[in-house]
């Protein structure tokens, strides 16, 4: 018979212990980060402790297992999600993991979705954190509703310069590469980001010839390509909390649609860089295979008194403390929140005017592969060992001159496109790695993938004599009102409570970008002197096609600094609902995130976060009347 | 009630494999110069170890040997005598063999057969539970549809247990209320929406596919010429058959497809890609990453090499044992 448990209290109370929730568990766990004071932290999570000497050293070239059978990742049955494009529509579940597989491959345990990532990263600039008021200012508000429709653009609560001290932080943590003005590398070129002031901790991985290629051309077009920013570490490093890292192995089975857990721990992730901080401090405790479902309030002051979870065995643990941080992934922050009654959910209506509340509000995708316009090309005289050597997201070059405002925007510049604000990231040169699933299935299969000419095709595909070069500039998309994650009622987890439901369409902007870029970086490839360099067919609006769902979903449980759209304040504090805040819980990740964002990774964003948020829950430790911080 | 019983079961084994530990009983392998404490731990945690792996390379040894065996092992453990002969034309069609080896000589039908036994034909990974309803209702269709809520949204505040309409919704027009009523526009893990597990729907599947055959092209799928084999697989992949099991036989092709391809590229553990036939044809070198065989090859320099290096393929069977100090 499960029983009822309750633990003993805790200060500080991490739901999910992924990467963001690392960072919490060492800032506020060791006492010499804390003014001297030992606060204890418990930190709670679904999954298992990974160690990747046992769990991933000898196991995770196991395609089948790893890519598609995501045997490290969040299990279905457990939990899914339902997803539909309109609020007219019946959402339908996800009920696999499909090849390209990683859609939903959602973290499961510690140090979450980064166990297996492909640790591209980066920072958000200026631009990105006042892009609604900089568009207005430059291009009048106007523009702003024909190239988003129904726009709930906001501003962040802060600007860059006051986020630039928590992007140090994250970056020393968990041991980035890059070289953002050529110090690093010797390299003549500059300023990949001229508003960092100062450098990456650790140097990135050797460029490819691909990378090099691109990085040339780029240059002779007047763009500033700077190596690609991995957190797959390039040196063995110690960050600032004394954990040693051990540097990547190139042995491919890293990145690409298959994306593997890492054997080394090169791959930054809460379980290599911050966890064993927080172990080591004495104040922490470690809750795995655990998963929580409710958190509990107080019916007067409505904050929040504890978590509730179930353990492996059905028994429920009621897990008390003084303030809580929502490190749980994406849509499960969302999720728990709504079902325990914690700020005020979201509310569509057709009409932007009238929609209300903020849990669930805003939410964007940061991957969309398959809708852009696609540019492809071959480079001659360059191949190599594409499979399996390589990393993830090492060996790359990339150019920030097509993305935020850095460009001209306006109807007359943009020579007869369709007008959007933002744009992408570009760049060349990655090895994915990984095995035949990164290749054959890269794209899934289809009719064309049967018969003899077909095979034929596939001979030494993995040894190619020639670079097969493919970009799909994965544009700016934008919050609407009409993007949004509530509860589904009809499909619950395995224990009962309601999915999460995702409706979600693509917005204008991003497809209008995509559609301009993709001539930018046909002229790139056609510099760099690859031949039959074209332009592919864009996928019509409304057509069916493949799409990365799930794993870089921004947005729908915002920072803000307007209190009745937003869930968290600028100390990542909540202060919904307006009436009533639930002021004890804070919060990071890639779904607090306020604006669209034009890098395909995300967590660059959301890093810092957790830096901001950690400072933010100490200054309400201090307080003498628990309140919101001003 | 079934349900519930099923839900018992998996609640159990999908939480978690272990009960809740507590920070003092997880070692974090990279702390060993940084703590003395932790330092002991770790010494007597590797002594353990090394006992544990010196019995886990004898262990590993067996396996091995046994894998090696499985992998050229001929039978089956979950198709039937007539699935066998049709799905082995199936497969032989999909990846022929022509002067280089194919679906046949990889063994591909082993790789699915163990497939349909193992985890992928119980759906084990999958979210199972209804309401089934069907994507992929033709935009045309201007139908509604009404599903009851279930109890546990019903019960949350501000909710009722009334049906719900759901009237589509064209695209990108919120308030246009016709079109699509549940189908996203994406693939994204939502196609499969049957109340079948795999080892059903590939049953089902099979016996339609070669009803088909007899009605298309009047005879079993194996008595057909290579080239209208071919022909009738392109027409599952167009939904040509009407009637097909009330399965869309796209979806059907979808999995013969993948699963083929899986079987002359996955790892030879899983029955498949016999003696690495298919990284061979592919030039795939598996988990040699340069030295396997002593050939004297870096990752790094590879990676950044022009010109490609042909490696011998090493298996996953092959580099545990390696890893785990066997030959
Ligand atoms: C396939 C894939 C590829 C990616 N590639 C990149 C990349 O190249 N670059 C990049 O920057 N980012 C990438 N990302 C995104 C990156 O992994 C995430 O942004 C980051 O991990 C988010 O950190 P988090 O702390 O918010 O959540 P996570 O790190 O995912 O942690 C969430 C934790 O909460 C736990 N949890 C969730 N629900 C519950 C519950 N109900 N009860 C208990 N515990 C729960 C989870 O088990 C997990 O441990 C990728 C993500 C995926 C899935
Ligand atoms: S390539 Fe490097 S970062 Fe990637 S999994 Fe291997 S060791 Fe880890």
């Amino acid at each position: 018979m499960p029983t009822t448990i309750t633990e003993p209290a805790a200060d500080v109370v991490i739901l999910g212990v992924g990467y963001m929730s690392g960072v919490i568990a060492a800032e506020l766990s060791i006492a010499s980060l804390n003014g001297g004071k030992n606060y204890k932290v418990v930190a709670i999570t679904k999954g298992p402790y990974w160690d990747y000497v046992n769990d991933f050293s000898t196991t995770k070239y196991d395609e089948w297992g790893v890519g598609l059978g995501r045997k490290y990742d969040s299990p279905l049955p457990l939990q899914s999600a339902t997803i539909r494009n309109t609020p007219y529509q019946f959402a339908l579940p996800v009920r696999r993991y499909t090849m390209p597989i990683q859609y939903h491959a959602l973290g499961h345990g510690v140090g979450g979705a980064a166990q297996h990532y492909g640790g591209t990263m980066g920072r958000q600039g200026p631009w990105g954190y006042t892009q609604y008021s900089s568009t207005i200012a430059r291009y009048g508000a106007s523009f702003l509703d024909t190239v988003n429709p129904h726009s709930d653009l906001e501003d962040w609560p802060l600007t860059y310069a006051q986020y630039e001290p928590y992007y140090v932080e994250w970056e020393k943590a968990h041991g980035l590469c890059g070289d953002y003005n050529g110090s690093a590398t010797n390299q003549p070129s500059d300023t990949g980001y001229p508003w960092m002031s100062q450098n990456y901790p650790l140097p990135p991985s050797p460029l490819t010839p691909v990378g090099q290629s691109f990085q040339t051309a780029a240059q002779a077009l007047g763009y500033h390509p700077f190596p690609h920013v991995s957190a797959l570490a390039s040196q063995p490093y110690i960050n600032q909390y004394g954990v040693p890292v051990n540097p990547c192995v190139y042995d491919g089975y890293c990145g690409g649609p298959c994306d593997y857990a890492c054997e080394t721990g090169a791959k930054a992730n809460a379980a290599y860089r911050t966890i064993p901080a927080a172990m080591k401090s004495g104040n922490f405790t470690l809750v795995v295979n655990s998963f929580i479902f409710r958190l509990d309030t107080d019916p007067i002051s409505g904050l929040v008194t504890a978590a509730r979870y179930y353990d492996p065995q059905g028994n429920v643990h009621v897990q008390p403390g003084t303030v809580f941080f929502n490190g749980m992934w994406g849509y499960n922050m969302i999720r728990v929140m709504l079902l325990s009654g914690i700020g005020a959910p979201y509310v569509w209506n057709s009409s932007p005017a009238s929609v209300t509340g903020s849990v669930g509000r805003g939410l964007t995708n940061g991957y969309l592969p398959y809708r852009g316009t696609n540019v492809s090309g071959t480079l001659p005289n360059n191949g190599g060992n594409a499979y399996p050597a390589g990393n993830g997201s090492g060996g790359s070059v990339d150019i920030y001159d097509l993305m935020d405002d850095n460009f001209d925007h306006s109807v007359s510049a943009l020579a007869g496109d369709p007008p959007f604000i933002g744009g992408a990231e570009i760049g060349a040169g990655g090895y994915p790695g990984g095995g035949p699933g990164n290749i054959t299935f890269a794209g899934g299969v289809s009719s064309a993938s049967m018969g003899g000419t077909f095979k034929t095709t596939q001979k030494d595909k993995y040894l190619p004599t020639k670079t097969t070069l493919s970009s799909t500039p994965l544009a700016h998309d934008l919050p609407t009102t009409d993007n949004y994650i509530d509860l589904d009622p009809h499909y619950t987890d395995i224990y009962g409570d309601p999915l999460s439901r995702l409706t979600y369409d693509w917005t204008p902007n991003t497809y209008n970008g995509a559609t301009h870029l993709v001539k930018k970086v046909k002229d790139i490839f056609t510099q760099m002197g690859a031949q039959n360099v074209t332009i592919g067919s864009t996928v019509a609006p409304g057509a069916a096609h493949n799409d990365w769902w799930g794993h870089h979903l921004r947005g729908g449980c915002r920072i803000g600094a307007n209190q009745s759209t937003s869930v968290w304040n600028k100390w990542n504090q909540c202060w919904s609902p307006v009436s009533k805040p639930v002021f004890n819980i804070f919060g990071a990740g890639e779904i607090t995130n306020t604006s669209g964002d034009n890098v395909p990774s995300g967590t660059h964003v959301a890093g810092p976060q957790s830096y901001r948020a950690a400072e933010g829950i100490k200054q309400y430790l201090a307080l003498l009347t628990p309140g919101l911080l001003t | 009630m079934a349900d519930q019983t099923r839900r018992e079961f998996l609640k159990l084994g999908l939480a978690a494999a272990a009960s809740a530990v507590t920070a003092s009983a997880i070692e974090i392998p990279l702390f060993n110069n940084q703590n003395s404490s932790m330092q002991t731990k770790l010494d007597n945690a590797n002594s353990q170890l090394n006992n544990a792996n010196s019995q886990l390379s004898s262990a590993n040894t067996q396996i091995s040997n046994l894998k090696a065996r499985v992998n050229t092992v001929v039978g089956f453990v979950s198709l039937s005598v007539t699935e066998q002969s049709l799905l082995e034309k199936i497969v032989e069609t999909i990846i022929p063999t022509d002067t280089d080896p194919g679906a046949k000589e990889a063994g591909a039908i082993y790789f699915i057969d163990r497939a349909l036994a193992g985890d992928y034909g119980q759906s084990a990974n999958m979210f199972m539970d209804g309401p089934h309803v069907l994507p992929r209702i033709p935009a045309s269709t201007t139908n509604t549809l009404s599903v009851n809520p279930t109890l546990s949204w019903a019960n949350l505040p501000g909710n009722s247990s009334a049906p719900i309409t759901y009237t589509g919704g064209s695209i990108g027009t919120p308030g246009v209320g016709a079109g699509i009523t549940s189908s996203p526009r994406v693939g994204s893990g939502i196609n499969y929406q049957y109340p079948l597990n795999f080892r059903e729907f590939w049953r089902v599947g099979l016996v339609a596919l070669q009803a088909y055959a007899n009605s298309a092209y009047g005879g079993n799928f194996e008595t057909l010429s290579s080239a209208n084999q071919l022909l009738l697989l392109q027409d599952l992949w167009g939904n040509k058959p009407t009637s097909f099991s009330n399965i869309l036989p796209s979806d059907f092709a979808y999995e013969l497809t993948f699963m083929t391809w899986a079987g002359f590229l996955m790892d030879p553990i899983y029955g498949g890609n016999q003696n690495m036939v298919g990284w061979t044809f592919t030039g795939f070198n598996g988990v040699n990453f340069g030295n396997f065989y002593g050939e004297g090859q870096d990752q790094k320099a590879l990676m950044v090499a022009t010109a490609p290096t042909r490696l011998k393929p090493a298996s996953l069977a092959q580099y545990q044992q390696q890893a785990s100090g066997g030959t």
